[in-house]
């Protein structure tokens, strides 16, 4: 059975590796036998330190890998990452889209630059990575592929103070759907992980938020990232291969409950 | 721990029911390829003594009990049956269920016993196994139920009222079971699309699957990994959560297959 989940012999582009859930699921490609190139999506030294680190512990697991800092919502640095990765990787079978922009704001004081920023980034970077593996895919007659975007709770449900972000969180949700039609007869698979409340995200808030909201939840506590990041080995692989379209919830029961 | 590591489910035991044929035949060996010891039960005793040997020659051990799930009292033995022959019970897939007699009947024309039968077989029946091994899993700490919805369970169909009803009884039955009991067991569901499991004529009523987004049915060994995720240490915090395998049908589904129009913004735009 677990050669059946093996990873071996596939290369995975994961965007957001220097969030929580996005350097779990590199790490869990790269230990089911990916390479997997990394890419983080703002420049800041902190974030390029924390995709630095996921790229060494992807050759520590003796995989190939990169790390590259690009803003996820700019076309030029989107093809310039693929190019890349098709280079040092020969290609592309796995992508993961997990980087995300954080944001929360009283909607009355939301300007509309941010609303755009914030759409775009969590949106539209998905989108110029789906399309980036789409154009190239379609053209090789590759055999095909897998692309998983991560998205969360809030993408399903909303939050006070999260309309631009809950709005890009559900377009993702929907966009995992459409592509998947529109390929289904391509052998390119789009699928979503729909990840609850996860240790590390911006969206948790401060302490006092945090412990309000273990309260709340079925499990009493929030998901570790790794516990995110085991499906995500699923839905690369190849037994999964009937599975389009849809979004795995790994959320502790939150959406179960009234 | 590597992630793949966490598939393994060796030294656990596994109940499956319906477990004579088709799909839970196919789940049974998929979790015993994992490791796990079986539990098979269904009302045929001749096709679950095969699944039996089928799991014997993957070197894991099977029991095997006649059960009826839409009776509480059969269903309270095989529960019983297993817990002498093991001690515990790990894994608990509620997959029985199917076709009824008088299931397919307009409303109007459906007798009370139709409807009856068909709910006690697709909904109650996983509701008296898990009702009976629930205490056995909370016992040691940790379960996880398995429970097989359909297509059905979401979408509704000509004259197909009792097995739709049935399937979507379960899916919130499902996150009752995950809301009541986490965090020790994780309760979620399969959905599987069009699987004929073999059977030549299903394939030609499905048409071969030709209007599925993928352009194909479901085969066996595309559900076996699916169930032993469920049932393994990669989804600890799945719970209340149904994945539909389908080949991308539930996705759409609000037009018809390969319709994809090209609508171009307006000049200037």
């Amino acid at each position: 059975m677990r050669d059946q989940f093996s990873l071996d012999g596939k290369r995975a582009l994961v965007i957001g590796g220097s969030s929580p859930i996005g350097r779990a699921i590199a790490v869990a490609l790269a230990e089911a036998g990916s390479d997997v190139a990394v890419a983080t999506t703002t420049s800041s030294k902190e974030e390029e330190t924390l995709a630095n680190s996921c790229a060494n512990e992807i050759w520590a697991l003796d995989r190939k890998g990169f790390a590259q800092a690009i803003d996820a919502a700019d076309e030029v640095d989107v093809s310039a990452l693929f190019e890349r990765a098709a280079g040092e990787l020969g290609g592309i079978d796995t992508l993961v889209n997990a980087h995300e922009l954080p944001f929360a704001k009283p909607a009355p004081e939301i300007t509309f630059a941010e609303w755009r920023r914030v759409i775009d980034a969590n949106l539209g970077g998905p989108f110029l990575a789906a399309r980036a593996v789409g154009q190239r895919m379609l053209a090789d007659d590759h055999p095909g592929g897998s692309i998983i975007n991560v998205s969360s709770v809030l993408g399903e449900r909303g939050l006070a103070n999260g309309s631009a972000y809950c709005s890009a969180q559900a377009g993702v949700l929907n966009l995992t759907r459409a592509l998947a039609l529109e390929w289904a007869r391509s052998g390119i698979r789009v699928n979503a992980i729909g990840a609850g409340w996860t240790e590390g995200m911006a969206m948790v808030g401060d302490d006092e938020a945090r412990s309000k909201l273990e309260r709340f939840l079925p499990h009493k506590r929030l998901a570790r990232p790794e516990e995110i990041a085991g499906i995500a080995v699923y839905l690369a692989a190849d037994v999964s291969v009937y599975l389009t379209g849809q979004v795995v919830w790994v959320e502790g029961g939150a959406l179960s409950h009234v | 721990m590597s992630v793949l590591d966490k598939l393994n489910l060796t030294g656990k035991v596994a109940v499956v029911t319906g477990a004579g044929r088709g799909l839970g035949r196919a789940m049974a060996l998929a979790l015993a390829d994992a490791g796990a010891d079986l539990v098979l039960t269904a009302r045929t005793q001749t096709q679950l003594e095969e699944t039996a040997d089928l799991v014997g020659a993957k070197g894991r051990t099977a029991l095997w009990v006649s059960c009826d799930v839409t009776d509480s009292g059969s269903v309270g033995a095989m529960i019983d049956a297993t817990m002498s022959e093991y001690g515990r019970i790990d894994i608990l897939v509620n997959n029985a269920g199917g076709v009824t007699p008088g299931m397919a009947s307009a409303l109007t024309e459906m007798e009370d016993e139709s409807w009856r039968v068909g709910i006690a077989t697709n909904l109650t029946g996983a509701m008296y196994c898990s009702r009976a091994a629930i205490p056995h899993m909370l016992e040691e700490g940790a379960g996880k139920i398995i429970n097989v919805t359909s297509g059905f369970g979401y979408r509704a169909a000509t004259n197909n009222f009792i097995y739709t009803s049935a399937k979507a009884g379960l899916i919130n039955f499902t996150r009752a079971l995950a809301i009541n009991y986490a965090p020790e067991i994780q309760s979620n569901l399969i959905a599987p699309g069009l699987f004929p499991h073999g059977d030549p004529e299903r394939v030609e009523r499905w048409r071969h699957g030709k209007f599925t987004p993928m352009g194909r049915l479901g085969q066996d060994e595309e559900l076996g990994p699916l169930v032993v995720v469920l049932a393994s240490g990669l989804t600890s915090y799945m719970n209340g959560q149904v994945i539909i395998l389908d080949g991308g049908g539930l996705a759409g589904g609000h037009g018809p297959t390969g319709f994809a129009p090209v609508v171009p913004l307006p000049e200037g735009a």
